[in-house]
């Protein structure tokens, strides 16, 4: 059960108390700033602000390789496609590998670019509950509603998607070994057998979703839900001095990192 | 039951077979040959939990005799449902073994014994998946690659012995029959594997009066049959009821296990797992009877006491 990117670290840092949007719109920026720098410097900069802030964050390192490990095939491709595309003076060539130094140079950087991408994210994800952050995001995203984008809904739609994720997890592995114990075989056979093996998996896990969904949508009318109004909430979102420290910090490490 | 570590010697209840005498008719039962025997030596088995690991079941040490029912009990959380999966080998123990009839882990007579153990899970029903109620139990004897005759019959059986005839059930849709229907339509998908050894996982949860008497009388066929049973619920009346031997987990640990006893010590037992003694044992005691002759059933109440 690992997601993808990375998974909130229960903690009580610094980081962890910050504002999600704040933390959201000053990674945002970094990321930003990280595609418009084109230099091993700047790179060194913002790598060294995203190690410190993850360092702050008191999340252990192995989390951070935990994340980043399902995306290293993506580093690894980046940067081969680099070293055997990239055009400049080669000093060895075969076939259609041509290897320069200067195409070395740029894989190495768009690698590393990508690994400190990823630990700015993680240093948002880590320390920020899903649910904070889709908060965050519907807050950012209020100006949208001018055009009937309904971010308040969307948001409560992505919060109960992350809130179901576990649940389905643990209704899947329930249903999994009901299944196994009828002698159901999850683990052997072709690619196509598998397939036909998930059937009686994932008929019962539909209409147990759905029948959720109804429950959900008949409980929270019950409890006087309704779309389109304005919802107030129980705890608000709230930014302080602490969160303007951090974009000021961020614009002064963007700053930085694109001047020297 | 026994405390653990305890001596045994008190008042033990003898055991008496059988359930609600109206429903326990030996009739109707295509169920297997004889039972399983089994024993557990030791199992322990912890989950992942986040970044530590979650003792579920410790030490956990019981004997079973084929043919022999055991009402497994214990407050939510005690490790009833992980100790039924780690019987039927969905997991395996982190120390320990379940040793079937007599035969220890490894080797191809033990996966052979492990397929002739039937589980239960709580609210099967949630597992129906097939397009009619005759596909879903057949689902269990197609992977024992039985031959299409005798997957016929055992279907056949299977739904006669819950009550749901073949002729008027099989092409119904599962989704389509009421709550009761689809918990033993699930047990029939189960059933229909000719289980030698049988776990229940709260099998009574959430079912109308009608369909846990009916429930009840069906597990009592199956015990009459000789099918060992290990039958896990809060339900204290009905496992008094069905089974002649009682374990109690407390933490995931064996708090007491054996025979039914219901002296100050067992019944103060009871109550801090969040259990209580069988109402029909409550009668007793407060009529001041001999507690050895607690009825199991209203209906041996109602002749002891006429």
């Amino acid at each position: 059960m690992r997601p993808a990117i990375a998974q909130y670290y229960p903690g009580d840092s610094l980081m962890h108390r910050l504002d999600p949007r704040a933390k959201f719109v000053a990674v945002s920026a970094l990321a930003l700033a990280l595609f418009v720098r084109d230099s091993f410097l700047g790179l060194a900069v913002y790598a060294a602000a995203a190690a410190l802030a993850y360092a702050i964050s008191g999340v252990p390192v192995r989390w951070f390789w935990r994340a980043f490990k399902p995306l290293l095939w993506l580093v690894g491709l980046t940067f081969l496609a680099q070293v055997v595309f990239a055009r400049g003076t080669p000093f060895f060539s075969f076939w259609f590998v041509h290897l320069s130094w200067s195409g070395i140079e740029l894989a190495a950087f768009l690698s590393l670019r990508l690994v400190v991408l990823v630990l700015a994210g993680s240093v948002l994800t880590l320390t920020t509950t899903p649910i904070a952050l889709t908060d965050g995001l519907a807050w950012l995203g209020r100006p949208l509603r001018r055009i009937k984008v309904p971010t308040d809904e969307l948001a409560l739609m992505v919060t109960i998607a992350l809130r179901f994720i576990p649940t389905l997890l643990v209704e899947l592995d329930t249903i999994m070994r009901a299944q196994r114990a009828r002698g159901a075989d999850f683990r052997s056979g072709g690619l196509r057998e598998r397939a036909r093996a998930l059937v009686p998996v994932l008929i019962p896990l539909f209409v147990l979703s759905f029948r959720r969904a109804d429950d959900l949508a008949l409980a929270m009318e019950a409890r006087c839900y309704q779309p389109g109004i304005v919802r107030t909430r129980l705890h608000p979102l709230r930014a302080g001095r602490a969160d303007v420290l951090l974009l000021v910090v961020t614009a002064a490490v963007i700053a930085a990192g694109l001047l020297v | 039951m026994k405390g653990a570590g305890k001596k045994a010697g008190r008042a033990a209840v003898k055991a008496r077979g059988g359930a609600d005498a109206a429903v326990a008719s030996p009739t109707a039962t295509d169920t297997s040959a004889a039972g399983m025997g089994l024993a557990c030596r030791g199992v322990t088995f912890s989950y992942e939990e986040g970044r530590e690991a979650v003792p579920a079941v410790r030490d956990v040490g019981f004997e079973l005799a084929a043919g022999g029912s055991l009402a497994l009990l214990g407050a939510s959380g005690a490790g009833k449902s992980t100790l039924l999966q780690l019987v039927r080998g969905l997991d395996e123990p982190e120390a320990g073994a379940v040793v079937l009839d007599g035969v220890k882990p490894g080797g191809e007579r033990y996966a052979a014994l492990r397929r002739e153990i039937g589980l239960v899970f709580q609210i099967p029903e949630l597992q129906l998946f097939a397009a009619s109620a005759r596909e879903d139990v057949a689902f269990g004897p197609r992977r024992l690659r039985w031959s299409d005759e005798r997957v016929k019959e055992a279907v056949s059986a299977a739904l006669e012995l819950v009550g749901l005839p073949e002729e008027k059930f099989g092409d119904r849709h599962p989704y389509a029959l009421s709550g009761g229907e689809q918990r033993r339509l699930a047990l029939a998908g189960v059933l229909a594997m000719k289980p030698r050894l049988l776990l229940l996982d709260e099998p009574f949860v959430s079912l109308d009066p009608g369909t846990r008497r009916q429930l009840a009388g069906i597990l009592g066929r199956l015990k009459g049959a000789g099918v060992t049973i290990i039958l896990a619920t809060h339900d204290v009346d009905l496992a008094w009821a069905l089974c002649d031997d009682v374990l109690v987990l407390s933490a995931g640990e064996v708090a007491a296990s054996g025979a039914w006893e219901f002296d100050a010590a067992a019944r103060d037992l009871l109550v801090r797992n969040r259990l209580r003694e069988p109402q029909l044992v409550e009668l007793w005691r407060r009529l001041g009877r001999d507690l050895a002759t607690a009825p199991r059933t209203a209906a041996e109440a109602a002749e002891a006491l006429a």
